[in-house]
């Protein structure tokens, strides 16, 4: 009976792809309900319709029966004939679910019995036929269109073998045919939760296996022509190369090589193109994931999907969908509540889950979020401390964010009780894994009441990996790119005082914090501990980054950065778990790719990684402060002055005979422009730099409007610190406070007051012109808790005519606030702060209807994007860097102008 | 060759090399190809019996020690050592030998079962002896040497 297996297949491919697209249309039709779209239906009907041909024509009576009732259904439904109401729908759905199983299975189709599905939508049919008045029998009417629907069904019949014909032609129009990758086929398994629900037909399941996994991909014929092109190009660069091989000449080989090099690059890029699939795929399933278990789980649930057309490497589509579908399930399950829930918190009685997918900064990133009832991290942590997973000493410790961050710690599981759809305890762990593995990251934010979002970021592909090849007892390894933070070179001086020991782990120095250190030789035993006092020599480190650590990586040389190509390992060596595979470099050696997360546990990282923490909090006095990124330097190598590197647009070295004196300024003449720079010691009392240095530094700030380069001779490091400000003993315009760092007294500089005592021309035009103009200078309220910055940007703010009132923190602020309200005119407020913080205060402020307009600029030391998104659903207007004065008046000028 | 599909008669040819003074055989068509590549990278945390993976043609191997897989400590590498590059279910591995002999021709009346007194080898690994005039040639089971060493892994690990 069946003549083809070519042809069958054919079948499989087109009607899978048909099939795909229905399940979608069908949601769509049933939510449009009453207001029946026609066109939707009648592409649903087309759809059916081919797969209902082409099983005729294959003699698949089976597939053919039940699209014949599934048409039936739909053309009522297209000449309004029957509204679409949930079970029509419903059962249309599961019509097509066992369509689907069966086009999966085609060869044992004739076996299965689908009599329950071709009697439920006849009922269908018949049921409201019989309702609807005055229409034409419905039997009569059934049997009138099938038998037009038969010579139609010829006429397809037809055209599908053209089609075939065509295809096989490979004509440029058509994309070329090679087997749809229908990702359908892996929908049965991962929706085991619902099948009992959904599927009554017990064959279902098993039909549904028998499909072998997707290896084959469907590609664009444009793109197959560019390959076809680039493959000619390639050829033709062969032959150049060989003839002038051949003959001996040297001249011409540098153009052929950098052909050479251009065109495989480009072939590599275009043959990865291939590999690529929108990631719509795999988001197609999921309105259907979400109609189906709200409905059974009693909750009204809305699903918005942005980017499908977001493209990914194939590989990593396909193994997005299980974690996706999970985190799916999570949302509607545990995030969206009851409706009668929503009701009384005051939401609508439909909860909304986002998904969407966008290319960030050469990768691509997931995001799901849901208004739903968002997550405590109190009750969180009160979990994990019953679980036995953390200590309670480590919980008092832990923030909001790390807090959240425990769901994805195995064993974990928040629902009250166990359901069936999640809340088994092993999801968020295995769905933290899978990404994992795919070289991704995953981070869940969440607030209570409001909802929570995951926030997941993958590579583009797997194939081809950036990498930093490494040097290690001789070997080479291999390790990617984006687990690396940075490279730490600490030279041999250093060593005894930025390696240390903490508890017998060693541990190394950055920026003012301690990170776990592990050495690759002896983590991999390639030499023994003691073999390394004898070379105390520099030393290279990585610090590697992964969604769960943060760790030193000692290594003994960097080599350079490749693209390198990932190969699969062995039998006997794949089970080793600090190896992600191999690779081959370009001079044919073979280089191991190291595996960051495996390496970490190979030396059992975890342990070090706590007994650090413990040291750190030993270390710390109880009372926290914010930390600032600062940049030391000094002019004089007996000095130290600190810049918060948030003022610090780049830093360029140059020779010292660089510098021109015109008139009384300094000046670089730099990329075609002039550069003003000012010296320290003009400004400031301080030491002129030793003579003869023969290369500077020259650190670039932009202050009102213009770069301003600052000469540093020595630049000494870049530190997290702790800021806790002398603000009295050596004060003078241009440093605000001093500070102990390194057993240097070091002075904060303030670049805004050191470029106005040199330059006071630049900043004529502003702030004084304003104060003339209105006759009284708007107030301030100012609230941080820091004495230091409090004073600070007081004087700043004074210095320009304005009144400020200032605040110890929010509490205090708050306060004011209610005393002296009609008089304020903005807010400036700090974000960490003692009693109540910048977002509790801006929220405050927001909910009185008075100050629901009052501007507000929160001030911060280091500001991510995820703050500044919590900062604006508080009720922060802007969001301005700590120590940039000149910024920040820029604002304050700004939002006042606004009011 | 008369030898060629002829699998009635149970004539197959076998590649026989050394391991320590012993001489082993392997069917043949397992045997992908015979090289001397020194160009390992050693695997560190590895099993002993695995002595690295090599490049071959862009492809990721494994080599291992036959000496080691058959329970003899290793000795230096001479100037006869050779790798047998073997493909067997779909796994390609390499094997380092201690020099490779000669291609003999044997129909399966000429082997017999292996006597129990080999104390050099697990019995399992080998098909039978074949006695030629002056020499004793184990015919090893390539399946069960790729078994074995994968157990051997796995129960170290």
């Amino acid at each position: 009976m069946f003549q083809d297996d070519e042809l069958i297949h054919e079948f499989v491919v087109e009607s899978s792809s048909h099939l795909a697209e229905v399940e979608g249309q069908l949601l769509q039709i049933e939510a449009a309900g009453a207001d029946i779209d026609a066109n939707l239906v009648n592409t649903v009907f087309r759809g059916i319709h081919s797969v209902k041909g082409a099983a005729g024509f294959l003699g698949l009576t089976v597939v053919n029966a039940l699209a014949h009732s599934l048409e039936n259904v739909l053309n009522m439904i297209r000449n309004r004939e029957l509204i679409p109401t949930s079970p029509i729908v419903n059962a249309m759905l599961r019509a097509a679910d066992q369509l689907r199983s069966l086009v999966d299975n085609v060869s044992n189709s004739n076996s299965v019995d689908v009599s329950s599905f071709v009697n439920e939508l006849e009922a269908i049919a018949d049921g409201s036929g019989s309702d609807a008045e005055g229409s034409a029998d419905p039997h009569e009417q059934v049997i009138e269109n099938s038998g037009i629907e038969t010579e139609r069904a010829i006429d397809s019949y037809i055209n599908y073998d053209a089609a075939l014909l065509k295809d096989c032609e490979l004509t440029p129009e058509a994309v070329v045919a090679t087997p749809a990758p229908p990702t359908i086929s892996k929908k049965a398994p991962s929706l085991p939760a619902e099948k009992p629900a959904m599927n009554q037909e017990s064959g279902n399941s098993q039909a549904k296996q028998a499909r072998p996994a997707d290896a084959f991909v469907r590609v664009n014929v444009a793109l197959l022509d560019r390959l076809m092109n680039l493959a000619g190009e390639l050829v033709l660069s062969r032959n150049q190369l060989l003839s002038a091989v051949s003959i001996g000449a040297k001249e011409g080989l540098e153009n052929i090589a950098s052909r050479v090099d251009q065109v495989t690059s480009e072939l590599q890029e275009t043959i990865m193109q291939t590999r690529m699939q929108p990631i719509g795929t795999i988001f197609s399933r999921f309105p259907r994931v979400v109609r189906d278990l709200s409905a059974k789980l009693g909750k009204e649930c809305s699903l918005e999907i942005e980017g499908n057309e977001v493209e990914v490497d194939k590989t990593i589509v396909e193994a997005m969908g299980d974690p996706l579908t999970h985190l799916i399930r999570n949302s509607v399950d545990h995030g969206i509540e009851r409706p009668e829930q929503r009701a009384d918190k005051g939401k609508q009685a439909m909860g909304t889950i986002r998904l969407r997918a966008f290319h960030q900064a050469g990768k691509v990133c997931i995001r799901i979020e849901d208004d739903g009832g968002g997550m405590d991290p109190a009750k969180l942590k009160a979990k994990a401390v019953e679980k036995g997973l953390i200590t309670g000493e480590q919980a008092s410790m832990m923030t909001d964010s790390e807090s959240l961050r425990l769901i994805f710690a195995p064993g974990f599981s928040t629902a009250a009780a166990v359901t069936d759809v999640s809340g088994r305890g092993v999801g968020m762990d295995v769905v933290r894994t899978n990404i994992e593995q795919l070289g991704g990251t995953v981070d869940i934010e969440s607030t209570l009441n409001q909802g929570s979002a995951v926030h997941i970021t993958l590579p583009l592909t797997l194939a081809i990996i950036p990498s930093m090849i490494i040097g290690c007892a001789g070997e080479r390894y291999a390790i990617p790119q984006s687990s690396i933070a940075e490279l730490v070179r600490v030279p041999q001086a250093d060593m005894e005082t930025k390696i240390g020991r903490v508890k017998g782990a060693e541990v190394l120095r950055l920026r003012g914090a301690l990170l776990p250190l592990v050495r690759l030789d002896s983590t991999l035993g390639l030499r023994t501990v003691d073999e390394h006092s004898e070379r105390p020599k520099s030393a290279n480190i990585l610090v590697l980054e992964t969604g769960q650590m943060r760790y030193g990586l000692l290594v003994d040389t960097l080599h350079d950065n490749e693209e390198i190509v990932v190969k699969p390992l062995g039998k006997h060596v794949k089970e080793l778990g600090y190896l992600a595979g191999a690779t081959i470099l370009g001079d044919g050696y073979v280089a191991l790719i190291l595996d960051v997360v495996g390496i970490a546990m190979q030396c059992n990282l975890r342990n070090i990684e706590s007994s650090v923490k413990d040291s750190i909090s030993d270390e710390d006095d109880a009372r926290a402060e914010e930390v600032h990124r600062l940049l030391l330097f000094a002019n004089h190598s007996t000095e130290q002055f600190a810049i918060p590197m948030a003022m610090v647009a780049r830093i360029e070295r140059i020779k010292a005979s660089d510098v021109r004196v015109i008139g009384n300024q300094k000046l670089l003449i730099y990329r075609g422009n002039s550069l003003p720079l000012i010296r320290v010691e003009e400004s400031i009392n301080a030491l002129p730099p030793e003579e003869g240095v023969a290369n500077l530094f020259v650190i670039v700030f932009r202050i009102v409007d213009r770069e301003v380069g600052l000469i540093a001779p020595i630049l000494r490091d870049i530190r997290d610190i702790h800021l806790n400000m002398d603000s009295k003993t050596l004060r003078e315009p241009g440093v605000p406070g001093s500070t102990v760092i390194d057993g240097y007294t070091t002075r904060l500089l303030d670049l805004f007051e050191l470029s106005r005592a040199k330059h006071p021309e630049w900043f004529v035009s502003e702030g004084v012109v304003e104060a003339a103009e209105s006759e009284e200078m708007p107030t301030i309220l100012l609230a941080e808790d820091s004495d230091f910055f409090r004073n600070h940007v007081q004087r700043t703010l004074e210095s320009d005519g304005y009144k400020v009132v200032g605040a110890v923190d929010g509490q205090d602020a708050w306060d004011h606030l209610q005393t002296i309200f009609d008089d304020i005119d903005l807010i400036i407020t700090d974000i960490e702060m003692p009693r109540m913080n910048g977002l509790e205060l801006a929220k405050a402020v927001r909910s009185l209807a008075a100050s629901s307009n009052l501007p507000i600029i929160a001030l911060t030391s280091l500001a991510s994007e995820d703050d500044q998104a919590r900062g604006t659903q508080a009720g922060i207007d802007e969001y301005q860097v700590k120590m940039d004065p000149a910024r920040l008046m820029d604002a304050v000028r700004r939002m006042l102008a606004k009011t | 060759m008369s030898t060629e599909k002829n699998t009635n008669s149970g004539i197959v040819q076998y590649t026989t090399f050394y391991c320590d003074r012993s001489l082993l055989g392997l069917d043949i068509s397992f045997v992908q190809e015979i090289n001397r590549n020194l160009d390992l990278t050693r695997v560190p945390l590895g099993h002993p019996c695995v002595r690295g993976v090599m490049n071959l043609r862009g492809e990721v191997v494994t080599m291992l020690d036959l000496r080691t897989l058959m329970g003899l400590p290793k000795s230096p590498n001479t100037i006869r050592n050779r790798n047998l590059i073997l493909k067997c279910e779909g796994e390609t591995f390499g094997l380092w030998v201690d020099g490779v002999a000669d291609i003999l021709t044997i129909g399966s009346q000429d082997i017999t079962p292996t006597p129990s007194n080999l104390s050099l080898v697990d019995s399992r690994l080998i098909r039978g002896v074949y006695q030629t005039e002056n020499k004793l040639v184990m015919l090893v089971e390539p399946r069960e040497l790729l078994a074995a060493s994968l157990t051997g892994i796995r129960a170290a690990a």
